[in-house]
């Protein structure tokens, strides 16, 4: 089972070869970063190295004040 | 003068008056010596939630460079304008011309709906056929 999880976690996409910024217009890149309840997924869980977690929290708030991302499932 | 990217959400009633608001704006940022880097209009989207009840608005972003007094006249403008229901204002660093990830993606998004649609898609055509046959057959 453990192990399982292990395997779960994914190494960091951006720290080898992403070079621009995360932008909050790429909702399609951000979907990959929140849960099916539309919260954040935490770092250890996505694998993501700090530096761009901080962009993708930036990113996903902006999306979400355009309405471009939910901020929960329970919309409406 | 400061870059700056902007994004305002329209009221969907009001998307035919978005050339004309849009050619307003960029007077005003033209007028004092600015500059527009990109203008993309992203049309009607379906809102993530509503807002102000409203499902769909009418996306329009501009990177601008212009001056604290051009910024705070469109800041106004949008203030004061019934058809505007959000906007955004971010600064950045520098100019950005390169098409946005959104004005790029639409078409791939809709190609993912019709995919997904299109597996329930050919069922309800068979249906549809059969019921047509069993029309004709009693009409017969």
């Amino acid at each position: 089972m453990s192990r399982f999880v292990r395997n779960k976690r994914r190494s960091c996409k951006f720290s080898s070869d992403y070079a621009q910024p995360i932008d909050y217009k790429d909702v399609n890149l951000l979907k990959q970063y929140i849960s099916e309840n539309a919260k954040l997924q935490p770092a250890r869980v996505t694998g993501t190295v700090s530096y761009y977690q901080r962009q993708i929290t930036n990113a996903v708030k902006r999306a979400r004040f355009l309405a471009l991302l939910p901020y929960t499932d329970k919309h409406e | 003068m400061r870059h700056y990217e902007i994004v305002v959400m329209v009221h969907p009633d009001q998307s035919e008056q978005v050339p004309a608001m849009t050619e307003r704006y960029k007077s005003f940022v033209e007028a004092d010596g600015g500059k527009i880097h990109r203008l993309e209009d992203w049309g009607r989207r379906q809102l993530a939630y509503p807002i102000a009840k409203l499902h769909k608005a009418h996306y329009v972003l501009m990177n601008v460079e212009c001056t604290d007094k051009a910024l705070a006249e469109l800041e106004n403008a949008f203030k004061f304008n019934d058809a505007v229901i959000r906007k955004m204002v971010i600064r950045t660093e520098a100019a950005v011309t390169g098409q946005s990830a959104l004005f790029k993606n639409p078409e791939e998004e809709n190609k993912r709906e019709y995919k997904s649609r299109g597996g329930d898609a050919p069922v309800a055509t068979e249906e549809a056929a059969t019921e047509d046959v069993a029309a004709e057959e009693t009409a017969a």
